[in-house]
Parts: C-alpha cells; structure tokens; sequence
C-alpha cells in the first residue's frame, strides 16, 4: 500500500493504493488519525484500493469515529468497486459518508 | 651326535624353513601389485633354498604358443628370453604336467643347448616343476645346476620344488584376476564418467512451458543417441536428433563429436541444408572407418509455429496435425559421414512445415523396434497409435509416456532410445485437461502478514482459471484472507509462527477451502461475528466469512494437530477455456 497526502481547497485528502491489508493498515491507520487529529475535514481518495480486508476497513472506521469525536467531517471519495463491495458486505456503505468524487465531496461541502 | 641324528636334524631343519618360505612367498604375493618383481624374489628364495647356482620362471603367452621367462637368477640370466611352448626340458614340463629331475643334461633328448650356447653357461642338471592349478599349467620354474656334494637333485627336492610352483601357481593367479577386477572397475569408472559427459551434452531442462521436449534412455550407460535445442539470438530454436551407428564407446565418441558440432555450428548457421551439409564434411573429414550418423536438424519458429528441417539418413519424423491426422518425413539424403558434399547443399533438401498447434517428433529406430511387454516391436503403427492417446497430456509427459512403454522395470530395452518432440499447444508441464479438472490447490506458508498478499494471489489465480467470475474469486480471496488473518492473530499470536496451509477444490461449482495451522487449539468463541449494529472494529473478519461462504466450520484435524477451518460455497462457473 502506499499513500498521498494533499491538500485541497483546505480539505486534507488522503490517498490509499494498492492492497490494504494486515500488514499495510497499521500505516493506514496511523497516516488517517494522525490526519483527522489535525482537526480539519479529510476525504480519503480510495479510487485506486485494490484490496481492502478487515483490518483496513476497521482503520477506517477508528478514523471515522475519531472524527465525528472532534467534530470534523470525514468522507469517502471514488471508493473502488472492490473496495465498496467489502464495505457492503460489512454493511458500513451506508455509515461511511461516500461520494462517488472529490468534486461531489466538495460540492456537498458547499 | 651320530650320523643318523644329524641327518634326521637336518631333515628337520629343511621342512622347518620349507615351510616358512612358503608361507612367506604367500604373504609376498598377497599384498603385492608388483607380480614381476615378487616373483623375482620368490625364484630367488627357492634358488638359494635348493642350493642351486640359477633358476629361471618361465610363463605360457600369447594364448599358450610360448613361453616368457619372467624372472631369473643367479649364473643364468634370461628375463624375457621366450621359447616356443613344447621347447626343451621346461616346455616338456608344461607339456606333460609333471615335474622334473635332469641330473645329467647330456643324456636327455628335451635338453636344448641354446641358450648354454648363447650364454656360455654350461647347464649340468636341471630341476623343474609345473606352476599348475587343478589341470591348468601356466608356466613352470626350473633350478639349474645343484651346488655341493655330488651336484644332483634330489626327490625331496623335486617334492619341495612342486609344493612352491603350486603355491606360486596359486598367487599369481590370484594377483591376475584382482588385477583383472581392479581393471574391471578402472574401466566402469571411466564409462561412468564418460555418460556423465555425454549428459551433460543433452540440453539442459529449460522453462516448463518451453515447446521442445526431449529424452535419452541409453541401453548401456553411454549412448550413440543424442538430441539438442537452443534458442537462437532472434527468438528461433535449432535443434537437432541424431543416431550414430553401432553402439558402445566408439559410437559414443562420434556422438560427442556430431552433438558438439552441431551446437557449435548451429549458432551461425541457421539454414539446416548448409548446416548439415557442413557437419557432414568436417565427420567425413576424419572419418572412422564404416561409422555414420542418421541426423535430423532443423530450426522452430516458436512466432510462426512453423519447423524447418533436413533429413539425413534417419528415421521418418512424424507430424500430428489437430486433425488427427499423421505425416511422415522420408529420408531424402545419405546419413551423415558417408559422403563429402563440399559446396553442394543441394545435398540434404530442406522441408518446411506450418505446424498449426500440431505436434512434431522425431525419434531414432530403438523407438519403433523396440519391444512391448509383449515382446512384439512398437512399430511406426504403435508409435502413432501412443501418440494418438496420449495426445492431450503436456509434451514431457507424451513422451515419457512412450519412453515408458518400452523401458520397462523388466530391463528388456537393447537399443537406446530418444525421443524429441515439437509442441507449442501443450509444453512440457501444462497440466492435461483431466489434471486441470481435478487440479486441487495446495499453498502453505509460514504465517505472517507479509506473505498474505501472495497468498491472495495463488488463491485468485487458482479460482479465475477455473473459471469464476472475477466478483466471487474477490470475495472468497477476501474469506481465506481473513481467514488466515485469524491463524496470525489468534491462533499463532504470541508464539512464533508456525505454517499455514491452505487447500482448495472447485469441483463443479462446489468449492471447498480448508484452512490448516499447526497451532494449539483455539476455542471457536473467540472468533464469533460481531454485532452487525455495532460499528467498533475486531470480529469483522469472521463475519466476512460467514457472509461470503455457505458454510463455516472449525474441524479437528485427523492427526489431531492444529486447528482446522472448512469453508464451502456454491459458486457458478463457467467453462475453462484451455490453451490450444
């Protein structure tokens, strides 16, 4: 897995490629709450996961709750096909704010 | 002491220090290698032992026709003098078998006064004795002229005389045939060593989908078969399967030198006419005398699926069209060695042929004269017919097939057989369409998070070539995935990490994964689902699987080691799409 930071429009979008898996989402885990700790909104870019498994989905769900903790708005951006069929089958498509791009994301920003 | 004492004593004496000169002779012969020098010391010994001024060891040659003198001492000095075998008193000797008492030379008709005459030695009296082993005389060895006293030999000499040619006899027959076995063994070594060579001549086993095959099984261990491929600088492979005539070292030798030839030249000569036309006349050039060799040569287009070759002398190659249908090559040139063709390449035609996903072979005679368990020969007919139903197997597998058919475990094959074959469609190690079937998957790894991902990708490979859709091998890679993620983190936590061995079945459209680890036994609560309602992390993984799957379940394992996890699923298919 690797990852990008950037920042866009005051928003820090973060994004994952390649496989995020047992031994690559500790880094997921620790780039996104060190993010969300920065206590601005981020959108994670997840157009290029190309496996996600538990351990992926679970780093972005203590992102996730760690935002909503302090208040800060936290999206997913161009989830993948593979990546949204994980988060369907762990019924967290409908908990996850998911838009289908960044512009979406920004526009519901608006 | 009286007279008679002294007699007796020294009687006595004699026989004691017989005996310990034959004993020593014998251990003398037993740990020698040097026969010659050995026996030099034994004629030595029995010559001072019977007090006699020379002795001479005379040996049968040239298949019994004469005799060698081999050792000799004292007065007389005729090493290698030979007589004919029937000559003077030794060749009576041997002749006859018995020993011998000449005590006055001039009045015996078998003296020959050659030798007195060439030496200026003058022989008076002569003792000599047979070297023989039950009825086989292999020489003799005789004492000239006895010192002191009255200068006569003695029964008791003579006696004495034959109990040391009979021990002597003895060990030098028995330091020839351990000669003859070291020999023996000298010569098994180097055979060995020199079919170790020429296997080494045969290429070596390249990349498992490569589209030549060949094998060699020599009837001895050297072999006058021998088979070559190599790819070219433009992607082309030259190859080549020759036979030389006759059998055994010399036709072994001849291989070594055709095979290396062939290599050598073929790099820079990729038009098979030129090539062996080149080849012919470098064997013609040192020629041994009457041997040849029957060679086919040629190159494979692996892009163009196409062969071009030249026959020479050999056995027809056979094509195997996807049809079905068979096509023979005859010989339309001499073998190779016989002739000298110098500028004519017209001398060995050239054939081209499309091999349109056919196959193409090229074997030497032990194939189709070889014998069936039967007894019957293979035939062209049987050759085709093994062919024929073996058809669908990989390329290596075709042709050990038929190897097999002819080199039995009952030893019968006579004549070497070689085999190469041509098939872009199945290579060396494609699994058949039954093996792909049945195929089941097998991948064990040590558990850690690092070898997931490879993991992941057998398992996918494996599900996609089966033919499932590419929806249901991600969300099964995902279940064993998460799977072994469990091994890693419950059932090896903490300890080091033991293997994880995954093994699966897609039968129909019924796959079965079993996840195997060689840890304690895990207690099945642990890796309970978690509640759907509830969003914190752990426990998603087996609700993956339970979601994914049909069926979950933890098994013990037979041996009663580890922990065992059963998953199965429907998942539909659709057809394999197989390389053709």
């Amino acid at each position: 897995m690797e990852h990008l930071i950037r920042e866009d429009r005051g928003v820090l979008v973060i994004s994952l490629t390649g496989d995020v898996d047992l031994e690559s989402s500790p880094r997921a885990r620790t780039v996104l709450l060190e993010c969300v700790g920065q206590n601005r909104t981020v959108f994670v870019d997840m157009s290029a996961i190309a496996y996600i498994d538990s351990s992926g989905v679970a780093s972005l769900v203590e992102a996730f709750q760690s935002a909503r903790k302090g208040g800060n708005r936290f999206a997913l951006v161009a989830v993948s096909e593979v990546a949204l069929r994980v988060l369907q089958l762990a019924r967290l498509d409908r908990i996850f704010p998911i838009h289908a791009s960044l512009n979406d994301a920004f526009a519901d920003d608006a | 002491m009286d007279i008679n004492d002294a007699v007796s004593e020294e009687r006595g004496t004699r026989l004691t220090q017989g005996l310990g000169l034959l004993a020593d002779m014998g251990r003398d012969f037993a740990d020698t290698r040097d026969i010659e020098g050995t026996l030099t010391r034994a004629l030595t010994r029995i010559t001072e032992y019977l007090d006699s001024e020379g002795g001479a060891l005379f040996l049968l040659e040239d298949e019994g026709r004469i005799l060698r003198c081999h050792a000799s001492v004292g007065v007389i000095r005729i090493d290698g003098l030979t007589l004919p075998f029937d000559h003077g008193v030794v060749g009576n000797v041997v002749l006859t078998s018995q020993a011998r008492i000449v005590r006055d030379v001039t009045s015996d008709p078998n003296f020959d006064n050659t030798v007195d005459n060439r030496t200026g030695f003058s022989t008076r009296s002569i003792l000599c004795a047979p070297m023989s082993i039950k009825d086989e005389c292999i020489g003799a060895i005789e004492v000239i002229n006895k010192r002191g006293r009255d200068g006569r030999f003695e029964p008791a000499d003579l006696a004495l005389l034959e109990i040391l040619c009979s021990s002597a006899a003895m060990a030098l027959l028995n330091a020839r045939l351990t000669a003859s076995l070291v020999e023996q063994e000298r010569v098994r070594r180097e055979i060995e060593l020199a079919a170790e060579i020429q296997r080494n001549l045969l290429p070596a086993a390249l990349a498992s989908d490569f589209p030549l095959f060949g094998l060699n099984i020599p009837a001895r261990s050297v072999s006058g078969d021998f088979y070559d491929y190599f790819t070219l600088a433009d992607g082309r492979i030259a190859w080549c399967l020759g036979d030389v005539s006759g059998k055994g070292i010399n036709a072994a030798l001849l291989m070594a030198k055709t095979a290396s030839l062939y290599r050598c030249l073929g790099k820079t000569e990729t038009s098979p006419r030129h090539l062996l036309a080149r080849i012919n006349d470098e064997i013609c050039e040192t020629a041994t005398r009457g041997m040849f060799v029957t060679l086919v040569g040629g190159i494979y287009d692996p892009v163009a699926d196409k062969v071009c070759f030249a026959n020479a002398g050999h056995e027809p190659p056979l094509y195997h069209a996807r049809d079905g249908s068979f096509r023979e090559f005859e010989a339309a040139a001499p073998p190779l060695g016989i002739l000298a063709v110098g500028d004519d390449t017209k001398m060995f035609p050239e054939i081209e042929l499309s091999l349109k996903g056919g196959a193409f072979y090229v074997f030497t005679d032990g194939v189709t004269e070889g014998a069936l368990a039967s007894g019957e020969p293979l035939g062209a007919e049987g050759v085709r017919q093994a062919l024929r139903d073996n058809a669908k197997l990989p390329l290596n597998d075709r042709i050990a097939t038929i190897a097999r058919l002819l080199d039995r475990d009952d030893g019968a094959l006579h004549d070497d057989i070689t085999l190469l074959g041509i098939d872009a469609a199945r290579p060396a190690g494609t699994p058949s369409d039954e093996e792909q079937a049945d195929l089941p998957f097998l991948y064990r790894f040590a558990a850690r998070a690092e070898l997931l991902q490879g993991a992941r990708n057998a398992v996918r490979d494996y599900l996609t070539k089966k033919g499932a859709a590419e929806n249901d091998a991600n969300d099964v890679v995902l279940a064993i995935d998460e799977a072994c993620q469990n091994v890693i983190r419950h059932a090896y936590c903490g300890m080091e990490a033991g293997d994880i061995v995954l093994e699966m079945a897609l039968a129909g459209s019924h796959l079965i994964v079993d996840v195997r680890d060689f840890a304690p036994e895990i207690d099945d609560i642990t890796l309970a689902p978690r509640k759907l309602d509830e969003t914190r992390p752990g426990g998603l993984g087996t609700h993956f699987m339970r979601e994914i799957m049909d069926e979950v379940a933890f098994l013990r394992p037979s041996d009663g080691i580890g922990n065992l996890l059963r998953m199965m699923k429907q998942i539909p298919v659709s057809p394999v799409v197989t390389k053709l």
